[in-house]
């Protein structure tokens, strides 16, 4: 990887440069990291959500035993707990960059981002108790 | 700080465009995901909590208005997953021409119906 080559037709994620370079841009400073763990969570979504999804949405109208039942086992248990902390930090960097497009007011803005991230924590934290409840105590 | 601000982009404004569509279904389906979620977490804390909690929670999933939620939630997530497949390629830099950009983005809405439709028929299969 030589430091010269030009910027056309690279991406961050094909040149190291691209990130060097760019890691001080942006008002927040800190915008590479959110974009790099955007893309990171991204991708162990894809199998994971897949997993996810078609879980739920057979036991989401399944009787309670099914439910508690497939959620004490250590492999739904841990891809659950998984799949929770990724979504929710996948959602939580993609509900943020909403409220910096449409909230212009510093005040307004420092209010909705901890909000957003107070309801993040707790349900992230609130899922994890649940399945590790299921998982521990059956 | 009366500046002038461009035409709002969709759609009385701009030409309709695949792309720019598919663009703001993406964040919408992101928002609608981020909410359906709070639902699903829910039902996770009343399987663990059981009692009257489930009762209420599997009470209203199974209504009309429960499998629309879980039936809306799922378009949204494929359609998210998709359409994030290929936002991740441009992101590795491929797919940037205009024709392959529109392209991949009908295919991302055929994936979309194909899997919702796979996903639901399995499910009242099963």
């Amino acid at each position: 990887m030589t430091k010269t080559s030009s910027l056309s037709d690279k991406t961050a994620l094909r040149d190291e440069v691209v990130p060097r370079r760019v890691r001080q841009f942006g008002s927040a400073r800190d915008g590479l990291r959110e974009w790099r763990l955007q893309r990171l969570t991204a991708i162990a979504l894809i199998p994971l959500s897949v997993y996810f999804a078609a879980s739920i949405l057979s036991l989401a109208t399944s009787d309670r035993k099914t439910a508690a039942d497939w959620l004490s086992l250590p492999v739904p248990a841990l891809l659950v707990i998984l799949v929770v902390l990724a979504g929710i930090t996948h959602a939580l960097i993609g509900v943020r960059s909403v409220i910096l497009d449409y909230v212009h007011t510093r005040a307004r803005l420092l209010a909705a981002e901890l909000l957003f991230r107070a309801v993040a924590v707790l349900l992230a934290g609130a899922a994890v108790l649940a399945v590790l409840k299921l998982f521990l105590g059956h | 700080m009366e500046r002038p601000l461009s035409p709002f982009m969709f759609p009385i404004w701009y030409r309709f465009q695949i792309t720019s569509a598919l663009s703001i279904l993406h964040r919408l389906t992101g928002i609608a995901l981020a909410v359906g979620s709070i639902l699903l977490v829910w039902w996770l804390i009343t399987v663990a909590a059981g009692g009257e909690l489930f009762a209420t929670a599997h009470t209203f999933l199974v209504s009309p208005i429960g499998l629309v939620l879980l039936f809306g939630w799922s378009i949204a997530f494929f359609y998210h997953l998709c359409n994030g497949v290929r936002h991740l390629a441009w992101d590795a830099g491929y797919g940037f021409e205009i024709r392959s950009a529109s392209r991949s983005g009908y295919a991302v809405l055929a994936a979309t119906v194909l899997l919702t439709a796979m996903t639901w028929l399995y499910v009242f299969l099963t």
